[in-house]
């Protein structure tokens, strides 16, 4: 086996969790099969880039200029191309993030590589390298063999702890940039308002369903994801009523999240929502409806009127959360 | 302007898919109802609504099975020109990375100015199509369209990344995918699905796209039903008992507080 390269993907705050979560990956199949493991960075600082050796990564490839300070597919996937053609990488990992999941593909195609994407398991000690991931809107898992000799893999966030940091500074290799022929560029991002937190990156998830009633019902919920921390999601029947942005849809037509916790207000559970939560470790429903399919599914189930029983439990879990 | 579609044929949103126990990898099709892959919906209604402004043609590309024609007529019916069908088992099975090789090989010829496809494959759960087929076509990529402009030899496509919109910029031709919020796809009218059984759904065969020999980089080994979530607590008192025994399992069995 050759060497593992990580695709290390910066944020406004730093290392991407979903980085730091490959980053584990990337050790493990390094520590199991002996490979040589190394990160790629674009766009960031020298400092931010040694910075990596945190993650337990001793070697970081850079890519830096004006050709990487927004991202573009054609030249991030030039660059990672090149770092892992120094390395003589032939696996290729990174979190499948909004622009994970599109340089994957890019990578893929141009290094006609086996892609796996949003995986969620691997077959540790397998060889070809073989990784499980969900398909069929996850109604089913794929054991999949990965038998050509160049691979990417995307991991779905929050399914892979990320370890511990270490002390440690990486040695920095920079990447000569030639001017790439970027034919598709990045003109501006439009920033969200507020700092709401994604769905896919969030460890908790209160969501809200046709039985949120409206807008003004949202409030409830986003008020329960305060408290705890976490995101606001939906089901498709909220988004399509025009109550909250799609954005924050989960399900077989929005996001596929595998969070620490799910809390599904007013949601009945159908197949298609199932299959956008249905691998979160631990679910709790708060429905009237003690039929409702989410029931069956849920790990504690509140039968009851979300209106009464959600502003209750925020001021419960605000003294919990205050006291630690 | 002329815009090739890509199209796939897949099990219906409300499907229970079961593995195969017979052929390893492969789900039960017996009892299954088929549909156009719900995100191709909207690639679909774009390229149609940009024809009827601009003028050309729309035209489907997929790759599946003798069923797909079922898919690929609804498409026709809501306003595509023709279709092109590509069945041979070896590009059915194909990962998704040989398929958009051959998907790019079908779509040259036709020289599109626009390469459209739905966000995700729900059936394989790939997200990658577009951007392969662009690689293969050496053509931009934009993935996960909420709102695509084309313009004087560019498209303008805005797409959604965690915490922000990106406005993205791209030389034509381009291949972009295509999410929910792009547009409301139309439904066909009774006119419209009669006059669809006459147009053309071409096949092509793989030895003439001179693609013969095609080596497998993925396989599918096993499919296998997630785990069971066994079964859960139920509370139904007075909503304040019920949220004080919430909040105790939230803290102490899932140890989220």
């Amino acid at each position: 086996m050759g060497g593992i390269l990580v695709w290390a993907e910066t944020s406004k705050d730093g290392m991407r969790k979903a980085t730091r979560e490959a980053a584990a990956v990337g050790l493990k199949l390094a520590e199991q099969t002996g490979a040589p493991l190394a990160a790629v960075v674009c766009g960031a600082t020298p400092e931010a880039a040694a910075g990596l050796g945190r993650l337990g990564f001793s070697k970081v490839y850079a890519a830096a200029g004006p050709a990487f300070e927004k991202y573009s597919s054609e030249a991030y996937a030039a660059a990672v191309a090149d770092a892992g053609a120094r390395m003589g990488a032939d696996v290729f990992l990174m979190g499948a993030t909004a622009l994970g999941r599109d340089l994957s593909a890019s990578l893929a195609a141009r290094l006609d590589a086996a892609l796996a994407t949003d995986v969620t398991d691997i077959q540790w000690g397998k060889t070809p390298l073989t990784v499980i991931r969900p398909v069929y809107s996850s109604k089913l898992l794929a054991v999949t063999e990965l038998a050509a000799e160049r691979k990417v893999l995307s991991l779905r966030p929050n399914v892979f702890h990320a370890g511990a940091e270490r002390e440690q500074t990486a040695q920095v290799e920079p990447l000569p940039c030639e001017a790439a022929n970027i034919r598709a560029q990045v003109l501006r991002a439009i920033e969200d308002a507020g700092d709401a937190l994604d769905v896919t990156e969030a460890d908790i998830i209160v969501s809200g369903g046709r039985g949120v009633g409206g807008p003004d019902g949202f409030k409830l919920i986003a008020d329960l994801a305060q408290t705890l921390r976490g995101a606001v999601g939906a089901s498709r029947a909220a988004v399509d009523a025009g109550w909250i942005h799609y954005n924050h849809q989960v399900g077989q037509t929005g996001k596929a999240v595998s969070p620490v916790l799910y809390i599904a207000c007013g949601i009945s559970g159908a197949i298609q929502h199932f299959a956008g939560m249905g691998s979160s470790k631990f679910i709790m429903a708060v429905n009237k409806d003690k039929d409702a399919p989410i029931m069956e599914k849920a790990d504690f189930c509140i039968v009851g009127d979300l209106f009464k029983v959600l502003p209750i439990l925020k001021e419960e879990l605000a003294k919990v959360v205050k006291t630690n | 302007m002329n815009i090739a579609v890509i199209l796939r044929q897949v099990p219906d949103t409300e499907a229970v898919v079961q593995p195969d126990a017979a052929r390893p990898g492969s789900i039960q099709e017996a009892e299954l109802k088929f549909v156009l892959n719900p995100f191709d919906e909207y690639a679909v209604e774009e390229a149609v609504k940009i024809t009827e402004k601009a003028g050309g043609d729309a035209v489907g590309f997929c790759i599946g099975p003798d069923r797909s024609e079922a898919a690929i007529r609804g498409a026709l019916a809501v306003g595509l020109r023709r279709a092109v069908l590509i069945t041979d088992a070896a590009a059915v099975e194909a990962d998704v990375v040989t398929q958009g090789r051959i998907l790019a090989a079908a779509i040259k010829g036709f020289a599109p100015e626009l390469i459209l496809c739905g966000r995700e494959l729900i059936d394989t759960s790939d997200d990658a199509m577009a951007a392969v087929v662009a690689h293969f076509l050496d053509i931009p990529h934009v993935l996960e369209a909420v709102k695509i402009e084309v313009d004087g030899g560019k498209a303008t496509v805005t797409r959604e990344v965690e915490g922000a919109d990106l406005e993205i910029e791209a030389r034509l031709p381009v291949a972009v995918s295509c999410c929910k919020g792009l547009n409301e796809p139309r439904y066909p009218k009774i006119l419209d699905i009669k006059r669809s059984r006459t147009k053309e759904i071409k096949r092509l065969t793989l030895a003439e796209l001179g693609l013969e020999s095609l080596p497998a980089k993925s396989r599918v080994v096993e499919l296998r039903l997630p785990p069971a979530r066994p079964k859960g607590i139920r509370v139904d008192g007075e909503p304040a008992v019920a949220a004080g025994q919430a909040a105790e399992w939230l803290s102490k069995t899932a140890k989220v507080v």
